[in-house]
């Protein structure tokens, strides 16, 4: 079966395309037959013994045995693990109400930030935004968000500052973004310097020094969602040459 | 469903943008975003692109009583829909607060300004008269609702034929546009709605707002007016405290836009009607942009078509002969459960089922009674369909299934 | 694009049928509403019909489903309020989404599908289905299978028609929709009007599983053509 995904690296499937593991080769007397063990990420499924394609899009692959569909989507579905960029709803009592954009929205401890103590809570207001990682995260419970994480260190989670802007984009141009050594951030540190947080729900952050220049890097961000490599180096090129 | 909240920090960035005469997308302060007309395949339908907001509209019309008092003038009827389409937070079929304020501002600045000829409206007078009837449907809500529906509703209005009415003493007869051509509702003048917002108690002025910037913005003052700088109707919202000269200076930047929308419209009429005339298909499928990678168009395609008859009649045979299969069916009648599976009665009462057999064709029984088969009958007789009901009429009839 | 050309197949049986089996020209395209979550448009000759699509989203508590996502299907006319006729098209669409979309995978949670009728020249049902399945698709659900909508019209004479225009459907005996699945080409939805023979019914699902070969082909190009960019 391994082969058969092989061959499909790179091919656009959809929903309802089936990898079924086809014993065509002749049982070899000499050979020992090995199990053959694949992980199956987004977009794929186990149905039995084969391998179900449930969202259209681009198959990938990665060394040695994991296989995902690559696909465009702009709706966020909570993952374990992932760091997210929150809105502050609602303050009741112990608990925080976040929009994660999701089908739900996720509770935060006020216990769950660096230093807060039952005496010292933290100064967070409704409309606040801030950078949490999921604890909780799977379809039968409500999800839950931490700023701190397991030693009880901030890291880089938290409330934000004042300043900045937040836009979304989809969450294909986000994985794009958070992707070791990506081309885009590069441009992007050419240009100017500015802050950039980058969530995996589909919101980012940005700041720079002055409001122009953050309204630029937001253009040029959500702009660059449909373009081509070359296109974009042309667009990064003519708005660093025009200003100054 | 909830639409996602509004940040502090994006609040306080676009309101420190506007105090620095910027804009999200770059736009200058007295900037429409891109407009973009397109006519439908019949006459009347209309689809404009204001940025990204998108709104239908359609214009129909049909012959009912005029209103008693005035027996000479047809009716216009306007119907705004926030389709739930348009964005998360409307719901179908929620009167909202906003679709009140859509509603009543589109009625003021199209018929209040009396921008049509009713009175060519009238057939019959005093009996009857042309309903023109114009559903404006909101796609994509990005900003700004109430300019994109006023030129969707003026262009499809524009662009709008009835069919053609003769009458013959008292007889009044509708010509379909194949018999005669449609005639075009005469319009005297194009009232067209520019909104402007206002921000930190009415210090900053934009038009055209983005959805974002109307979330953040303290009051919003529409004006409708026409290209010969009428004022058609002007409503201000939001409790800010406009100065004269403020008003004074929307007025002017509005028929400036009107000006240079009013044009657009017309040109987008001529380049319909040159299309028209000559015979090239319009509409909706032809103004699909081909070179963009997301839209995707095919010819005409024919499906091969080998042996499906005979593939039909196989499936007709194998089907039929399956139904000589079935046991005598017993069947409750609707509104009456079952337990169990309900086959055979055995308590023993064989006697009983000798002379129930007699009459079960067309028996009555007050109790529940299962038939079983006649044991010993060699003959293939007819297996009527058994009813179990336990109602109280007096006469049932049981209807057989037609042998096949 | 170049010239539309119209090629006719007629196949004459033995039992003196004669099928003009014919799709009018297909477009579709996609992603092209900002606001809703997936959306696409879908073209069938003069045709057209705008889908869009929220999900997975918030649900009424009242709505919820414990296991499964809520669907809801809304369809809105041109002119007028929606009348039974709708309603009973949402129900057929409903139930066809229902089964091929994985649905246990987002419990208590809605999915609010949205078609907007353009124009209407006929096969009106068959193209809210293709519509529905190109915006699920642009939304990255989870679906187990693909669907599509056929419609065939029988005229007086007895001659099958697919993806009749309005005049054809107005003066046709039957009329039937069916809606296929793309793993097994069975029929996962039916809708009939009028009156016709068990061997027309199974002609006329024969046929419509054979063209829904066709509209499976399209769905891949167009998915394909979408992804053609490497960024």
């Amino acid at each position: 079966m391994e082969s058969c995904l092989k061959d499909q690296i790179g091919a656009v499937l959809l929903p309802g395309d089936v990898f079924t593991f086809i014993k065509t080769e002749t049982i070899s007397l000499t050979d020992t037959s090995k199990a053959e063990k694949i992980i199956c990420g987004p977009g794929l499924r186990r149905n039995g013994d084969d391998v179900v394609v449930c969202k259209s899009g681009v198959l990938r692959h990665k060394h040695p045995n994991l296989y995902w569909v690559d696909s465009q989507q702009r709706r966020y579905v909570p993952v374990k693990g992932e760091s997210v960029i929150g809105i502050i709803t609602t303050k009741s009592g112990d608990v925080f109400k976040v929009d994660v954009g999701g089908s739900e929205q996720a509770s935060l401890s006020y216990l769950a930030f660096e230093g807060a103590t039952k005496r010292n809570r933290p100064n967070v207001q409704v409309g606040d935004l801030v950078y949490a990682q999921f604890l909780i995260a799977n379809k039968d419970m409500e999800p839950e968000l931490v700023c701190i994480d397991s030693s009880g260190r901030a890291n880089g989670l938290g409330v934000f500052g004042a300043g900045g802007l937040l836009f979304k984009v989809s969450l294909g141009l986000v994985r794009r973004l958070l992707a070791p050594q990506n081309e885009i951030v590069k441009d992007l540190e050419k240009l100017y310097p500015c802050e950039l947080v980058v969530g995996m729900n589909g919101r980012l952050w940005a700041r720079a020094a002055t409001v122009q220049k953050t309204l630029i890097v937001a253009n040029l961000l959500e702009s660059s969602e449909n373009m081509t490599a070359q296109q974009r180096r042309t667009l990064f090129k003519r708005v660093a040459d025009g200003n100054l | 469903m909830r639409d996602t909240p509004l940040s502090n920090c994006e609040r306080d960035f676009l309101l420190k943008a506007i105090e620095e005469k910027k804009r999200l997308d770059g736009r200058q302060t007295y900037d429409y975003r891109n407009i973009k007309i397109t006519f439908g395949t019949d006459y009347g339908c209309c689809f404009v692109d204001l940025g990204k907001t998108r709104v239908m509209a359609q214009v129909s019309c049909e012959l009912v009583t005029p209103k008693e008092s005035r027996p000479n003038e047809g009716i216009m009827f306007f119907n705004l829909e926030l389709s739930p389409m348009a964005s998360p937070a409307f719901e179908l079929g929620r009167s909202s607060e906003l679709l009140v304020k859509l509603n009543r501002q589109l009625e003021r600045c199209l018929r209040n300004s009396k921008c049509i000829d009713t009175e060519s409206l009238c057939v019959v007078s005093g009996e009857k008269v042309w309903q023109i009837r114009v559903d404006v449907h909101m796609l994509n809500h990005d900003g700004n609702l109430m300019d994109a529906t006023s030129i969707a509703a003026i262009a499809a209005l524009s662009h709008f034929k009835r069919p053609d009415v003769g009458i013959q003493g008292d007889e009044v007869t509708v010509y379909s546009p194949e018999e005669r051509d449609p005639i075009a509702l005469s319009i005297y003048h194009m009232p067209i709605c520019v909104s402007f917002s206002f921000f930190q108690q009415g210090t900053y002025l934009l038009v055209d707002p983005c959805e974002r910037e109307e979330r953040v913005m303290d009051g919003l003052l529409m004006i409708a007016m026409n290209k010969h700088r009428e004022i058609c109707s002007i409503q201000s919202s939001g409790g800010i405290m406009l100065l004269k000269e403020q008003v004074l200076r929307c007025s002017k930047i509005a028929s400036v836009k009107v000006s240079e929308i009013t044009d657009l419209i017309t040109k987008a009429l001529e380049n319909d009607k040159k299309a028209r005339k000559e015979g090239r298909k319009c509409g909706f499928a032809e103004s699909m942009p081909q070179e963009r990678i997301t839209a995707l168009k095919t010819y005409e395609t024919s499906v091969e078509m080998t042996d499906l008859t005979k593939q039909a009649s196989d499936i007709v045979e194998s089907a039929h002969a399956r139904a000589e299969i079935a046991l005598s069916p017993v069947l409750p009648a609707p509104g009456m459960g079952q337990v169990g599976t309900g086959l055979q009665n055995a308590w023993g009462l064989e006697d009983e089922d000798d002379e129930d057999d007699d009459d079960d064709e067309d028996g009555d029984e007050p109790e529940v009674t299962i038939v079983a088969e006649k044991r010993g009958n060699k003959e293939k007789r007819e297996r009527p369909v058994v009813i179990i009901s336990d109602s109280e009429e007096e006469e049932v009839v049981i209807l057989n299934p037609e042998s096949s | 694009m170049s010239s539309h050309l119209r090629t006719t197949m007629e196949v004459c049986s033995s039992d003196g049928f004669n099928f003009n089996v014919t799709l009018r020209e297909f477009g579709c395209e996609q992603c092209l509403l900002s606001r809703p979550d997936g959306s696409s448009s879908f073209i069938q000759g003069d045709t057209s019909v705008l889908a869009a699509m929220y999900g997975p989203a918030e649900v009424k508590v009242s709505k919820e489903i414990y296991d499964r996502a809520t669907l809801e299907v809304v369809i809105q006319t041109k002119v007028g309020l929606p009348s039974v006729k709708e309603r009973l098209q949402e129900q057929c669409v409903r139930e066809t989404c229902e089964a091929s979309l994985l649905s246990s995978l987002h419990p208590r949670s809605s999915l609010t599908l949205i078609l907007q009728v353009l124009h209407n020249d006929g096969s009106l049902l068959s193209c809210f289905l293709n519509a529905a399945c190109m915006a699920f698709m642009d939304a990255g659900l989870p679906m187990s299978c693909l669907f599509c909508g056929v419609t065939c019209a029988i005229a007086r004479d007895g001659q099958v028609i697919t993806d009749p225009t309005a005049t054809q459907e107005k003066e046709s005996r039957a009329l039937l929709t069916f809606a296929i699945d793309s793993t097994e080409q069975k029929v996962m939805m039916s809708s009939t009007k009028g009156s016709f023979s068990v061997h027309e019914l199974q002609e006329c699902i024969a046929i419509s599983q054979k063209a829904s070969e066709k509209i499976f082909q399209f769905y891949r190009e167009s998915v394909q053509r979408r992804y053609s960019k490497t960024l």
